[in-house]
């Protein structure tokens, strides 16, 4: 079964190559109505397990996951998250180890939360494809996602205020992809170099409602080095509610 | 990599000779070199992802949380590859009805429900779980990977530069490159299953179990094969046959091989069936619900039916009396009706046998009879999930 996986990816890769870039017109963060949190207000902010992964791209295309950067970009992010949302005047919080039906518990709602922010980005940030209760005409052009009360029951959300989720995916083009790029670029054929992935939502860990996600298929920052990190981070945080990072920036 | 050719040859030759007495058997395994830990980046990285996503998989609704069954299916892991070797691999069963096992890079070893539904003996179940282990000792993820890489490599120079030219002799050259490199890429992945199946083999016959099982396993599953596309219509499929992009060498050919790698003296060892059944006896209804639930009518029947070669038992009455409601024709209603009969004959406290024999009757015209059988149904278990809907079908609406 591996191998099918691996089929689709080899055909994806090779399609890829030469594929046209997604259309431009789509949003990349939204919070939902209504909802405030003043700097400085002194949430807790839990943090779960973050999907972080960092790697090259074959010349052919293929994700090369590499331990080494991963595990850089794990420590720099987080040393970012922490300093950052400091300045916020919130506290990050770990969330604590689970174990039997309680990690069962906290994987289902992560793989919830991935089923949810693909939902958004697909039928709500994406203008054009808006669901019909999610169009602006319909006076629902509201932000109304949850993942359920369920989140008040997981490991150390009785502690914390919101639970922030974060998925991090970056490729960075081999040198191989990189001269296959400037070949067909001369040639005038489009090849994409590289991948830069990032989501971060804000849920109540009360309700289980999506409080705020940013979600961009092209971040700037190189998460292997500090500095990039903390690019990244200011990057995912830009329209974090009550941020004033955007502003730092200019 | 050199060795290979070499070994492969030796049983690939033993096939062409096709006498059973020129064969020589799978070579034992090499002794145990301990532990590996993976080295460069790519195994390493790829151990990785492997880690955090057998780390979501042991949290995983679709794992099977029986203790029991599962260090039975570790035990059969560890007398086929031995003690020192099975410390490597961690196993998952999988509630996933159809045949399958697999190993990962890290040492994850994934069990379907399916496999355990099809194999008949611990041999059988051995000469899988050999196969997947061999997969792990010569780390084909990692080597299929970089096979895979190699080959997008060179489609993707060859698709910039094809798509540079305007000419149709290079477009067309490009086409026959493209094919030629997944041809060798799909052959590559054939080879690496046929090094596989032989190590599997070699640790088999350095067991205490019959490796004669390991070719067994495919007689069987080309058995079901053939009962499914007689159910369907289809033609007899050709178990010879290659498809171009085929993962695995043709059920047929690894049958023959397998059989010509088995050990002759080792045919007279135990093959663990008696066990093996009464490790799965628990489990055998659940698995054969989700095996009807597949929609495979030939194949269903074709996989009872061999179980009760031992003895038809309650659980398959009504398993067959299930499969063939399921298909609902009123003849298959008739027969179904027959079968949850045995059923309730044999085991008459069988509660969900009243009740596809009540459904049956009901829908055969035989309404006096088929609310009989329902009011036992819900007399023998009133807190069924389905008791609400089930008393609407009987006047009076209780089992009174």
């Amino acid at each position: 079964m591996k191998f099918v996986l691996r089929l689709i990816a080899l055909v994806f890769a090779c399609a890829s190559l030469l594929g046209t870039q997604a259309a431009s017109a789509q949003e990349k963060s939204a919070t939902k109505e209504g909802f405030e949190l003043p700097a400085q207000s002194g949430k807790k902010i839990l943090v779960f397990r973050p999907a972080i992964s960092v790697g090259a791209q074959s010349t052919g295309g293929l994700f090369e996951p590499n331990a080494e950067w991963t595990e850089q970009a794990k420590t720099n992010i987080r040393a970012s998250l922490d300093k950052l949302q400091l300045q916020l005047g919130n506290a990050v919080v770990t969330a604590p180890e689970a174990y039997g039906d309680d990690a069962r518990a906290v994987e289902e709602h992560m793989a919830l939360f991935a089923a949810v922010s693909q939902a958004v980005i697909e039928y709500q940030f994406f203008v054009g494809n808006r669901l019909p209760t999610k169009k602006r005409d319909n006076k629902n052009d509201v932000f109304e996602w949850s993942l359920g009360p369920g989140v008040a029951s997981l490991p150390g959300a009785s502690q914390a205020d919101y639970g922030l989720f974060l998925y991090n995916k970056d490729q960075y083009g081999s040198t191989g992809r990189k001269v296959l790029q400037l070949v067909a670029a001369m040639g005038g054929v489009g090849v994409k170099s590289g991948e830069h992935i990032g989501y971060a939502g804000l849920v109540d860990l009360k309700t289980g409602d999506l409080l705020w996600l940013n979600a961009d298929g092209a971040m700037g920052g190189d998460v292997r080095e500090p500095e990039g990190s903390e690019k990244r981070v200011r990057q995912l945080l830009e329209d974090f509610p009550g941020s004033t990072i955007k502003d730092d920036q200019r | 990599m050199i060795a290979k050719p070499i070994v492969l040859g030796l049983g690939l030759a033993a096939l062409a000779l096709g006498s059973p007495t020129l064969a020589a058997p799978a070579p034992l395994p090499a002794p145990y070199k301990g532990v590996y830990q993976p080295q460069g980046v790519d195994e390493i990285g790829m151990w990785r992802e492997d880690d955090e996503s057998e780390r979501r998989l042991a949290a995983s609704p679709l794992v099977l949380r029986d203790e029991k069954l599962t260090s039975y299916v570790k035990g059969v892991l560890c007398e086929a590859v031995g003690n020192d070797r099975c410390n490597a691999a961690r196993v998952y069963i999988l509630r996933e009805p159809s045949f399958n096992a697999t190993m990962s890079p890290n040492g994850t070893m994934r069990v379907y429900t399916g496999l355990l539904l099809r194999v008949r003996s611990e041999a059988e179940l051995a000469a899988v779980l050999g196969h997947e282990f061999g997969h792990f000792e010569h780390r084909h993820g990692v080597n299929g990977f970089k096979s895979a890489r190699g080959a997008t490599d060179v489609l993707a120079w060859a698709q910039v530069l094809a798509s540079m030219s305007s000419s149709y002799d290079v477009r067309r050259s490009y086409q026959n490159l493209e094919l030629s490199v997944y041809g060798s890429f799909f052959r590559y992945k054939r080879d690496q299953e046929r090094e596989a199946d032989l190590t599997g083999l070699g640790y088999l016959n350095a067991s205490q179990l019959q490796p004669q099982a390991a070719s067994a396993v495919w007689k069987n599953l080309m058995g079901e094969a053939e009962a499914s596309a007689r159910v369907r219509g289809l033609k007899k499929p050709n178990f010879n046959a290659i498809a171009f992009t085929a993962s695995h060498p043709p059920d047929g050919e690894r049958a023959t091989y397998l059989s010509e790698l088995a050990l002759p003296e080792g045919a007279s060892r135990g093959d663990g069936a008696d066990r093996y059944r009464a490790a799965l006896k628990p489990w055998l209804p659940q698995f054969l619900e989700e095996q009807i639930k597949l929609n495979d009518f030939g194949g269903s029947d074709y996989l009872i039916e061999r179980l009760a070669e031992d003895g038809w038992t309650p659980e398959l009455w009504f398993a067959r009396g299930e499969l063939f409601r399921t298909r609902g024709n009123q003849r298959d209603l008739a027969n179904a009706a027959d079968f949850y009969t045995k059923a309730i004959e044999a085991n008459s406290n069988l509660a969900p046998a009243y009740r596809g024999l009540g459904l049956s009757l009901l829908k055969l015209g035989r309404t006096a009879d088929g609310q009989k059988a329902l009011r036992t149904y819900l007399q023998l278990s009133p807190a069924a999930s389905d008791a609400g809907m089930i008393k609407l079908m009987v006047p009076g609406g209780t089992a009174q």
